[in-house]
């Protein structure tokens, strides 16, 4: 595309700018690992735990950026591919616990199955005995069903408010299916007492692969691809007349998001050593949305303080008489963050950031014009004016 | 005696449509109208159903709350689209969003004032006892035949207020075309808000016509309105045909599928044929067919 035609200034700019911001975030990260442990001392303690947990929810949110701030996709069944990922490393790391420790049940079958009555491992479960399988598996299987659901929905130019309200029913019913098949999945209990990764050493691994997906987005939104995204979100007709396949595109980024789901999900299945259907649901997916809008969409560190900032408030609360009307708190805190404060914290502040620096030289001022250009265009998806009559 | 069976499974696909007509009407005509996609319509009918308990604990009965339950969610509806849905209409998406902090906020207060347990709700007597079709046991209840009367009513109802009515051709004006509507004098700000309260109100209804069936819990609605989001995706909100025909689809489909597999199989089929029909139909069978 126009790579040449940008002056050479503007792009020295693009790469200061694509260092400091990253380095930032990945250090405050690391910093605040570091600092929790002297702290709270083991890693048995529960700050501990809540840390690597909240990084597996970062991760999580960071897919839900990519899709809905990026690209303009509104998916409320994110936690689809979450829960498919989670469970299928949870399932395995059960069925193996259960052939080291024997359970009180004396066989070396996970005790939801002695439960119901199974006397062996189901065959098609037999592929999770072995580790790496069940972790390739778990990225692949949710990757390849969020590209059949891109492929079936995005190629007919179904997306905004059908397939917000499609990936909605798919997470309930989801959530229904692990409930209703309890010999395989535990049903409403989940899988639980299967033991647990936590060790200093995983919570550093956590760390490294948060700061991986951060940069990994980070390379994604800012190549020409992100580009073409971000364009797809302001307008896609006119995205697609430059000659874009906006089809391939979003499927493309859906898978993404569906991977990065994945992966947070069976990290936090393999950190936390429980998984419940809850997991899957759209009330979860919902509250994924939540912490991105919270944090600042279409900003990459936005999940990330959401994230933090959202499930550290409902810990710090959920001791004391507040925890009542935590849920309160919330809902009123969503409907805030749509009317007034539309770009997040995160958002909210780079606006304010950008207004301030105003006496800055040529060519940083010429990127920040064009950064505002971009964002005083509408999220919505193009229509023409007083056409709210099809909504998409 | 299969086919007795069958017969049976069938009629009763048609009372869960009828259901679902009943769920959906307000979600669609508010969708078609407005272009907004009401996460709380959920809530709306759980608190419709909390009403019906109310009025059941004052010694009132079904009938009683069903109009009452109409006035409080349409008032609801009202107050929810002046404070919120008003200021974010050309942002469809946003409207999600928001409405479900509306629903979040709505079923923690429900929780709280009634606890965590359901409250039961009885059935007018009038409606106990059954059709006896065969001459053996699995009989046709009354109730059933009163819901799908009353999904009739709802939808001749609405049908007479928006074909027949002055208010009605203003609505399919705005709704065709909003910025021509009003050079023409149609005050579409207004038409929104009324047509929010209408279908607010008809998710009132629905909320005390459903609470007898199970409890009213603060919970209840969200598979509802799950089904009714479905139910607009299959038959579309171009015409008013889409909520009876996208019914009867999913209604008939959950319920010979779950009396041959099992509910859960059932949804799962319905969920899959539904996302392969709207591969051939992208805005539902009666959708909206606009000009690209």
């Amino acid at each position: 595309m126009a790579t040449q035609a940008r002056s050479a200034g503007e792009r020295k700019v693009r790469r200061s700018r694509l260092l400091p911001r990253s380095v930032l975030v990945v250090g405050a990260l690391v910093a605040a690992a570091i600092s929790a442990f002297p702290v709270v001392g083991g890693t048995d303690s529960y700050v501990l735990q809540l840390i690597g947990k909240f990084l597996c929810f970062s991760i999580f949110a960071l897919s839900v950026d990519l899709i809905w701030g990026f690209t303009g996709i509104l998916s409320l069944g994110q936690a689809v591919y979450f829960g498919i990922g989670a469970y299928t490393i949870a399932l395995s790391m059960k069925l193996n616990y259960t052939i080291e420790n024997s359970t009180r049940y004396g066989g070396t079958i996970p005790d939801f199955m002695v439960w119901n009555g199974l006397t062996e491992v189901p065959g098609f479960m037999e592929p999770l005995l072995s580790t790496p399988i069940a972790i390739a598996l778990a990225l692949a299987i949710p990757t390849l069903l969020a590209f059949i659901f891109g492929v079936i929905t995005f190629k007919r130019h179904i997306y905004g408010v059908y397939c917000a309200v499609i990936t909605l029913a798919e997470a309930l019913i989801l959530e229904q299916f692990l409930i209703e098949y309890q010999a395989y999945t535990g049903g409403f209990n989940g899988v639980t007492d299967y033991g647990n990764t936590r060790t200093a050493q995983f919570l550093w691994f956590l760390v490294v692969l948060t700061a991986l997906c951060f940069f990994g987005a980070r390379l994604l939104t800012h190549s020409r691809i992100g580009t073409v995204l971000k364009s797809v979100r302001d307008n896609d007709v006119r995205a697609e007349f430059m000659g874009y396949n906006v089809a391939n595109y979003r499927i493309f980024v859906f898978c993404v998001s569906a991977f990065l789901a994945a992966l947070a999900g069976a990290l936090y299945a393999a950190w936390v050593g429980i998984i419940s259907p809850g997991d899957t649901g759209p009330r979860f997916s919902i509250e994924a949305v939540i912490w991105t809008a919270v944090g600042g969409r279409a900003t990459l560190i936005g999940p990330f303080i959401g994230t933090f900032l959202v499930r550290g408030l409902e810990f710090l609360l959920s001791g004391s008489w507040l925890a009542n009307y935590w849920q309160f708190f919330m809902g009123a805190l969503f409907i805030l963050v749509v009317l007034v404060m539309r770009d997040g914290i995160v958002g909210t502040l780079l606006n304010w950031y950008r207004a301030r620096r105003r006496g800055a030289p040529a060519e940083i001022r010429e990127e920040q014009d064009r950064l505002e250009k971009d964002r005083q265009h509408d999220w919505r998806p193009s229509s023409e004016p007083g056409s709210r009559n099809d909504p998409v | 005696m299969i086919w007795n069976q069958f017969a049976l499974q069938i009629l009763n696909g048609l009372g869960v449509a009828a259901i679902l007509v009943i769920a959906t009407s307000g979600l669609a005509i508010i969708f078609g109208v407005a272009g907004v996609i009401n996460m709380a319509h959920g809530t709306f009918i759980m608190v419709g159903a909390y009403t019906a308990a109310v009025v059941n604990k004052l010694g009132g009965d079904m009938f009683m709350a069903m109009p009452l339950a109409f006035v409080v969610v349409a008032l609801l509806g009202l107050a929810v689209e002046r404070g919120v849905i008003r200021w974010i209409y050309d942002r469809p998406l946003e409207t999600l969003l928001a409405t479900w902090g509306v629903a979040i906020i709505l079923e923690v207060a429900a929780r709280l004032i009634f606890g965590p347990l359901g409250l039961k709700v009885d059935w007018p007597d009038l409606l106990d006892g059954n059709i006896k079709l065969f001459a053996r046991p699995p009989h046709y209840p009354y109730y059933r035949v009163f819901h799908i009367v009353l999904a009739a009513a709802i939808m001749g109802l609405t049908f007479y207020l928006l074909y027949k009515t002055n208010f009605g051709l203003k609505v399919r004006a705005v709704r065709r075309n909003r910025a021509i509507s009003g050079c023409m004098g149609v005050d579409t700000a207004k038409i929104d808000m009324l047509i929010f309260m209408y279908g607010s109100g008809l998710a009132g209804v629905a909320g005390a016509v459903l609470a007898p069936i199970k409890a009213a819990t603060f919970d209840m609605g969200f598979t509802y309105a799950v089904s009714s989001y479905m139910v607009i995706v299959l038959g579309g909100v171009g015409n008013l045909l889409g909520i009876p025909v996208g019914a009867f689809l999913i209604g008939e489909g959950e319920t010979l599928l779950a009396f041959r597999y099992n509910t859960v199989i059932g949804q799962l089929l319905v969920f899959v044929a539904i996302v392969i029909a709207i591969r051939v139909f992208p805005r539902g069978i009666f959708g909206y067919h606009e000009r690209r």
